[in-house]
Parts: C-alpha cells; structure tokens; sequence
C-alpha cells in the first residue's frame, strides 16, 4: 500500500542548474526582449503600409487630420515655445561661460544657432511631443480598445488604421516639422537676448557670427528630423494604443511602455541622422 | 442563415473546441454558458474580430474566414453588433454614434436630413425620444439608455442579422425587462436573424426560438426553450435554478 502511495504521488522536481543559472535567464529575458522587439517591429512596418494605403487612396477623414493637427501644433505650442526658448538661453549662458577669455565671443552666435537648429529644437520638441502627444495617443486609443469602442468600429465595417490611426500620423508628419521651426526661432532669438543681458554681446556681433558659419542645409535637416519624429511618434502611440489589453491597468503599462519605446526611437534615430545627412 | 463549422480557438487555454452550430434565417437563438466558456468569442468570430484556428463560420453561405478584407467590411454592413458595455464612440454625441452606424456611402451621398430621419427613427425604434438624446454624449446617458443608443447604432443600418453580446449585462431588473422586449419587438418588426449571448435565461427563453448550450468550448445542447426546460442535463437544469457556479463544479467533476 505504502509502495503504491509512493508510486502515485506526483515524481519530485528534480533541481535544475539551468532553472536557476544566472546566465540562462539573463539570455531567456535577452530572448523575450528581442523577440518582443522584433514583432513589435514587423507590425509597425504593416502599420506603416497600411497608414500609406490610405493615405494613397484619400480615404481619409479629412475633418480628423484638421482636428488632430489643432491638438499636435496648435495645442502643443505653448510648451514647444517654452522648450525652445529655455533651449537657447542655456546654451548662450553655457557657451559665454566656455568662451570668455579664450575664444573671439562672435563664435557664440554660431554654436548657439548650430546647437539649436542642428539638436536642440526637434530633439527638445520631439520629446515633449512624446509626453504630450503620443502618451495622449496610446491613452485614447488603448482605451478605445479595452472599451471595445475598436471591435465597434471593426462591426461597423470602418478600419481603425484609417479611421484613428492614418489622420493622427498625418497631422504628426504636418505639423511638428513647423513646430521644430518655431522652436528654432524661439531658441536663437532667446540665445541672442541672454548673451546680450549676461555677455553685453550685440545682436549684430552674435547675428555676424551666426552668419559666419551657417549652411543652408542645417534648416532642412533639422525640419527634416521633425518630419521624422512627427511620423514616427504619432505611429507608435497609435501602434502601442491599439495593442493595449486588460483594462485600466492596461492602459497605464501600454502608455509606460509607449513612452520608452517612442523615447529610445526618437534617440537612435537622431544618432543616425549625422552619418546619414552631414557627411 | 448563420453556420458555425467545427471553429476552434484557443488563447493561453482552448475556448472554442469544435463548435457546430446553425442559426437558421429569421431565428432567434439564445447562446448560454457559464462565465469563460467562451461565448462572447464565439460571437465575435461571427464578424470576423475573433479569427478562429481551424473551422469556418459562414454568413448567408459565405465564409467570413476565407473572405478577402473588402468583402469582410460588406458583410460587416449586414450584421448589427450590440456590445456588452455599448462600446459607445465616448467622444461622439449620439447623433454621430448612431450614424456611424450607416455605411459611408450613405453618409456621403445621403442628405443630411435623409441621415436624421434615420437615425431618429433607430432611436424611436429602442423607446428613446430623438430630440431629448441626439445632441448627448454617451458619459451623460443611463446605463440602460446607453444600452439602447448601442441598439439604435446596430439597427440604423438596416441588417440582416444582430449579435447581442450580454444586452442586459449590468442593468436592474426593470431595464432588463425593458431591454428584453425591445429585442423581442425588434426581431418580429424588422425580422432579423438574432444571436443572444446572455446569462440571463430567465429573461432570454420567452423570446427566442431556439438554445444552444456552450459548455468547455463545445455545444452541449441545442433546442427549443420547451426542450430546454423539460432536458434533464444537468447543466442545463442547473441554469434553470440559477445554481450555475455549483453545477459546473459538479459537472467538471461528473465528465
């Protein structure tokens, strides 16, 4: 009786090096990051298709894309200005400090109209535009999707992609590239100002040596740096949004998760764009 | 005419193991279950916003599993949804919740005042005045009365076939009841085939035609009320004492 007792009872787990073995579940959670990453990426590239299909077609909401560029430009101009401005008074303030008594001051008006231009304004826009614009996004839309407001719009014979996601990635891709240039302005202007109130230098000595160093090439590449995060942030909010799943819990983690995501996107790809566009 | 054809489905557990089922043309059908037996997603793959593993389900003899994109969204046209919880559009008044509702073809070569007619008339179809709800917001609409606007939004479009997940789901006795005749009006005036996923047998049995019992992902009984009432499954008799929770332990334990 006893031996069949035994012999029923469910066989004890035997110890496992590789359960508990540091390394082995660093690479599994490795694993699960890149196996996360990749879907994540495959199903943003379907994103993008779709998003361009019916951008291609003109089916989309006209009324929407108006409505989302007032929330995304309109709307986020305040802050944007406010970003910029501190931007550029920083900069001048750090570079007088740099400068004084070892390089010609005029040089200040270059680096602070390089630094802006160059970094400073789409990167600073970009990421408040992810703390404004695309948490809101993911929050609307993952909402949307645990109150099965989705699956409505899906019973309905309407496509979220062009209904939700393609008008909020439009009025992204037109209108943060004049955000960032507004942030530009704001940001010399506010640097020129400093050096004037701290340095007593002159409007035209930091406009003079602006000039010495400038390139026409620098307001492209950095309005085309706000095209780029004007598309990719709105894409991955919407991305984030329409995956989100369980609840208001689900909701907070997909905005959590949405905000790194569009964070470490924006910064890779600034870290691509000077071998890609300045050499 | 509606044909569930062996669909099977599967999350992190299998849901759907092997569901046949037929809802003929102009039936109403009752879908009962415990909690997770997998009803509301046998009503979703109906639409296609479910897509099951192995199986087909068809509509009106044409499969929505093996449909391209563009015929999903018309056969999407025919078929009303009414959510458990509305699934209210929460940024739209009524007005536009209901509309959507129409194709946009409609909405776009419909006049205006051709689009409010029908929209007016959804809603006096579900009990609601017009002129009192059109300009609302669904935040500022009753449970019950949100109930409805979903109903009105899933009718406006004139279809052939309504899914109801839940519809009484979280409303008191009284909308309930409200809810229930509103149904039974709807499918007799407008003569639609319905599916009704509910739990709430005691409300759903005087209204439909037919039961189909869903029990661990397949179909456990199908009939007419009558026959559901007289069966002696014990399952079945366990709904009707309302003793659900118990009864499936027992019945987990019996199978």
């Amino acid at each position: 009786m006893a031996t069949g007792t035994q012999t029923d009872a469910p066989p004890r787990r035997k110890f496992s090096y590789a359960r508990y073995s540091p390394t082995l579940a660093l690479l599994r959670l490795l694993g699960r990051r890149g196996e996360a990453v990749a879907r994540h990426t495959g199903e943003l590239a379907l994103l993008v298709w779709r998003v361009a299909r019916s951008v291609l077609r003109g089916q989309i909401p006209l009324r929407e894309v108006v409505a989302q560029m007032y929330w995304v430009g309109t709307q986020s101009l305040p802050i944007v200005l406010v970003t910029g401005t501190l931007a550029g008074i920083v900069t001048s303030q750090q570079g007088g400090y740099q400068f004084t008594g070892s390089v010609p001051l005029y040089v200040l008006g270059s680096v602070v109209v390089s630094s802006v231009v160059l970094e400073l304004g789409p990167v600073m826009t970009a990421v408040v535009l992810i703390g404004r614009v695309g948490a809101r996004i993911t929050a609307e839309l993952g909402t949307m999707k645990v109150s099965e407001q989705i699956d409505a719009l899906l019973s309905l014979g309407r496509d979220p992609v062009r209904e939700l996601v393609a008008p909020r990635v439009l009025a992204g891709v037109l209108t943060v590239p004049m955000l960032v240039g507004i942030a530009n302005l704001a940001g010399i202007v506010a640097g020129m100002l400093a050096a004037q109130m701290t340095l007593g230098l002159g409007n035209e000595t930091f406009l003079y040596g602006a000039r010495l160093f400038w390139h026409s090439w620098d307001l492209l590449y950095s309005l085309t740096k706000g095209l780029v995060f004007g598309f990719i942030i709105p894409l991955i909010a919407a991305h984030m949004g329409l995956q989100t799943q369980g609840g208001a819990e689900g909701v907070g983690r997909a905005t959590t998760e949405a905000v790194v995501f569009m964070t470490l996107a924006v910064l890779v790809l600034d870290a691509l764009f000077p071998p890609l566009l300045l050499n | 005419m509606v044909e569930y054809i062996e669909v099977y489905k599967s999350f992190d557990r299998p849901v759907l193991a092997g569901v046949n089922l037929r809802v003929e043309s102009g039936e109403t059908m009752a879908v009962i279950g415990h909690s997770g037996t997998g009803k509301s997603v046998l009503l979703k793959t109906t639409l296609g916003l479910i897509r099951p593993d192995r199986g087909d389900v068809r509509i009106g003899g044409r499969s929505i599993v093996h449909c391209s994109a563009r015929d999903l969204e018309c056969i999407r046209h025919k078929v009303g949804y009414v959510f458990q919880n509305a699934a209210l559009f929460d940024s739209m008044n009524v007005f536009d919740n209901v509309s959507y509702g129409l194709t946009e073809e409609e909405l776009k070569t419909l006049p205006r005042r051709e689009v409010l007619r029908r929209v007016a008339g959804a809603l006096e179809h579900v009990n609601l005045e017009p002129a009192a709800v059109l300009t609302k917001l669904p935040a500022e609409l009753s449970g019950g009365m949100r109930k409805r606007v979903g109903l009105a939004r899933a009718i406006v479009g004139q279809p052939e076939i309504l899914l109801y997940d839940e519809p009484v789901t979280g409303l008191d006795p009284v909308n309930a009841t409200v809810v229930h005749r509103l149904m039974a009006r709807l499918d007799k005036e407008l003569g639609v085939t319905s599916i009704i996923v509910t739990h709430d047998i005691e409300g759903a049995l005087p209204i439909v035609d037919r039961v189909a019992m869903l029990d661990h992902g397949r179909i456990r009984f199908v009939g007419t009320p009558d026959a559901f009432r007289a069966s002696d499954d014990l399952l079945a008799r366990a709904f009707l004492k309302r003793d659900v929770a118990s009864a499936s332990l027992d019945i987990v334990e019996v199978v």
